[in-house]
């Protein structure tokens, strides 16, 4: 897309063809009407094809044209025939007509001409910026643009462009590895190119700044923030020429730069919204940390300080009582602890799991063991499905997703109702449940159970209390929002189903994965 | 004969409680509050058993095992809080006899401790050649497994493994240091080999595989075979 802006240079000859189209009726016409018309009118018609010809001739050739015409006529109508001799008196006046009105007609036209192509080049222009406008409006990753606008910025100047984007924002340095290059630049242009983005105005000749350098540096700009320049090397010796290619060339590098900015925007304000919620949920948190750590906290501050200060006055069953309570409200602590550090730790973006190859039945048995020790009466039974596949997670979190259920269950239903583990393949997934056989959970609170408890917030009071509020207020809120966030950091789910005959179930289900290689079968020796 | 223990613990409270804990089961106990301590005494003192901390204010834990490892009947019980998941592990391969995750209780340390010391010297002398709880019963040395009574009969592999873990009965033995010892050091990656064979071991050896008493999971680190009846301090069969 070459656009030229003076119209002399870029007249051809085959644009001339009306002309001598023009020249060769006019002197036929001449030709035919000798000896009819007089001189005079013979002359008419020769200043009328000038004129013409000159519609689509530059100036100076109708005016060589028109004088060789005018030596044409002198030689082949004007008497003496056949000769040059000139009568001055009779001619000169008709000569001087012709040039000047051909010169007049070729001027005017050229001028004209020259309108029109900068009315056609400013619309191109317009027409590219607009569609240029278009493609980076919703494009969500405009730094691919880039080099599609060295192409443009090459083809609209006609010469070599390169340009160097900031990926993010303005690095420190001159950090090659926080920008792209699109085309080659020298080490002058590209020092060049990170002074004019710091900078953020056009430099080279015709710009305010470094007039002196060969090639032109445009900013991308947004606003209040360049990130990106291009170099048009070599622009400036012809630099002059046409004042507006320079701003058409900024104009579409800025649109770049807004598009970047808008990128940037984005991301900011995505930024600013996550960080906004991972706080909220850390406040959450905190308010339901500080309050479960203190309940055990109280009972261990009043047995241990009882045993301290009164321990000659009790008896040896009272101080086995006290110390007893300390060791079990330390065990709850404990486990509150992992669930709360596991919960900030799984709420962190990135989070990396320990995964390996388990076996359903291992995880379960190993419940089963932990669960014993507060279970005596061996209401925790496990069924699970023969021949289950093996499970890629991370062994301790999916112990503590279960334990947690586990506890929860035997805690909350009566004391000789059977606790569940039940685990099942389900198409492509495995799923593990806890189920128990309590007074359930009301339908209102069925996902609210996961959420980290809010203490002091809107509490349902009075009958509608389930026995769901009882539980988040003993704690159950950190425990029950980890164990959704294990089951969800492995790509899976924990949902929490009410049971036909009362009681819930609480459902993990986990995708699964192609099954590692086993090793090869072994003969039983004899 | 006394046994003398070295706790390295940096929490004055902690080792202060465990070090009166300890003395009062009978052991003689030198205390050090950081590694460079740690390594003092350990050099200048005959130990029977090192109880290290992982989380010292002057360096870590592996550096001391390292020095320790050295002499070879020295059992070290690693310490650690339960985020340092990765280094206890890195600790047991490279040598730790077992661990504890804080917090934990005296009782809990007390039986690690007789079981690491039972072990001392296992490197260097002859290893358990025999195991025996409740119904089961393994005789390395005749390679023959006897469930009540009655020979079980085991795949080569399965024999391995099992005997791998009774050298360690009542120790925590990792996924790395039993693949490598009973697959080779090419396979340590592979656990789903463990899974497999530790199931065919329970389906053969417990009573109710779905709840083992012999064969434990240790989830994330390993595998550890209950104690044996032999050991008096063990209960014969826990409810």
């Amino acid at each position: 897309m070459r656009i030229g802006l003076d119209a002399e240079s870029s007249w051809r000859l085959r644009d001339a063809w009306p002309a001598m189209l023009v020249w060769a009726a006019a002197a036929a016409a001449m030709a035919l009407l000798d000896g009819r018309l007089d001189l005079a009118n013979l002359a008419m018609l020769l200043v009328l094809a000038s004129a013409l010809a000159s519609l689509w001739l530059p100036g100076a050739v109708s005016a060589v044209i028109g004088v060789l015409a005018v030596l044409a006529f002198n030689w082949a109508f004007v008497p003496p025939r056949h000769t040059f001799t000139v009568d001055l008196r009779q001619h000169a006046l008709l000569l001087a007509a012709m040039v000047a009105v051909t010169t007049i007609v070729s001027t005017l036209m050229a001028g004209l001409r020259a309108q029109a192509r900068r009315a056609q080049s400013h619309a191109r222009r317009a027409e590219q910026l607009r569609q240029w406008g278009e493609t980076l409006r919703d494009d969500a990753d405009p730094l691919a643009q880039a080099g599609a606008l060295r192409d443009a910025l090459a083809a609209l100047a006609g010469v070599d462009v390169a340009l160097l984007v900031v990926k993010d924002r303005m690095p420190q340095g001159n950090d090659e590895d926080a920008a792209i290059r699109v085309g080659a630049a020298d080490a002058d242009q590209s020092a060049g190119l990170w002074h004019c983005l710091r900078q953020g105005e056009p430099m080279g000749p015709g710009t305010a700044r470094h007039a002196e350098l060969p090639d032109w540096y445009l900013p991308m700009r947004g606003r209040g923030i360049s990130l990106g320049a291009a170099v048009l090397r070599g622009q400036g010796t012809d630099a002059t020429q046409d004042p507006l290619l320079r701003a058409h060339a900024q104009a579409l590098c800025d649109q770049l730069g807004q598009a970047l900015q808008r990128v940037l925007m984005r991301r900011d304000e995505q930024r600013a919204r996550d960080e906004a919620q991972s706080q909220a949920v850390r406040n959450a948190l905190l308010a339901a940390i500080s309050h479960d750590f203190r309940t055990p906290l109280a009972t261990i501050m009043g047995a241990a300080s009882s045993l301290a200060e009164q321990g000659a006055r009790l008896d040896p069953q009272q101080r086995q009582r006290l110390a007893a309570s300390i060791v079990d409200e330390t065990t709850q602590l404990s486990r509150l602890t992992d669930n709360t550090l596991q919960l900030a730790r799984l709420d962190a973006p990135g989070v990396a799991l320990r995964c390996d190859w388990e076996s359903a039945e291992e995880l379960v048995g190993t419940v089963l063991r932990h669960a014993r020790r507060h279970d005596p009466a061996r209401r925790v039974r496990a069924r699970l499905e023969p021949g289950l596949p093996l499970l890629w997670c991370d062994a301790l979190l999916l112990t503590q997703l279960l334990d947690n259920l586990v506890d929860n269950a035997l805690k909350y239903s009566p004391p000789e109702a059977p606790v569940e583990v039940l685990v099942r393949r389900q198409a492509e997934q495995v799923v593990l449940a806890v189920r128990d056989r309590g007074p359930g959970i009301a339908p209102a609170w069925r996902e609210r159970v996961f959420e980290v408890f809010r203490r002091g917030e809107s509490e349902p009071k009075g009958a509608a209390e389930s026995s769901l509020a009882q539980r988040a207020r003993a704690g159950a809120g950190v425990g029950l929002a980890v164990c959704r966030a294990i089951a969800r950091a492995h790509g899976g789910e924990l949902r929490l189903r009410p049971r036909g005959h009362g009681g819930c179930s609480f459902e993990c289900v986990l995708p699964l994965r192609e099954q590692p290689p086993q090793p090869p079968a072994e003969e039983m020796p004899p | 004969m006394t046994m003398r223990v070295l706790l390295v613990e940096d929490d004055a409270e902690l080792r202060r409680t465990l070090r009166d804990a300890l003395a009062l089961e009978g052991y003689e106990m030198l205390t050090a509050a950081s590694l460079s301590e740690g390594l003092a005494l350990a050099a200048n003192a005959t130990l029977d058993l090192v109880v290290l901390d992982l989380g010292l204010p002057d360096g870590d834990g592996e550096s001391l095992l390292a020095a320790l490892c050295r002499r070879e009947s020295l059992p070290v019980l690693v310490i650690s809080a339960r985020q340092a998941e990765g280094q206890k592990i890195r600790m047991l391969d490279a040598g730790a006899d077992d661990y504890l995750v804080k917090p934990f209780g005296v009782g809990e340390l007390l039986a690690r401790m007789r079981v690491a010391l039972r072990h001392r010297g296992t490197r260097v002398s002859a290893a358990l050649t025999a195991y025996r709880r409740g119904a089961v019963h393994v005789d390395l040395a005749a390679q023959r497994v006897h469930r009540d009574g009655e020979a079980v009969h085991l795949t080569p592999t399965e024999f391995k493994l099992l005997a791998r873990l009774v050298r360690s009965a009542g120790q925590v033995v990792t996924h790395r240091q039993l693949l490598a010892d009973v697959w080779g050091a090419e396979f340590v990656e592979h656990t789903q080999y463990l899974r497999l064979y530790m199931g065919q071991l329970r389906a053969k050896l417990e009573a109710d595989p779905a709840e083992p008493r012999l064969l434990l999971t240790d989830p994330g680190v390993g595998y550890r075979l209950a104690e044996p009846d032999e050991d008096p301090a063990a209960p014969l069969m826990p409810s």
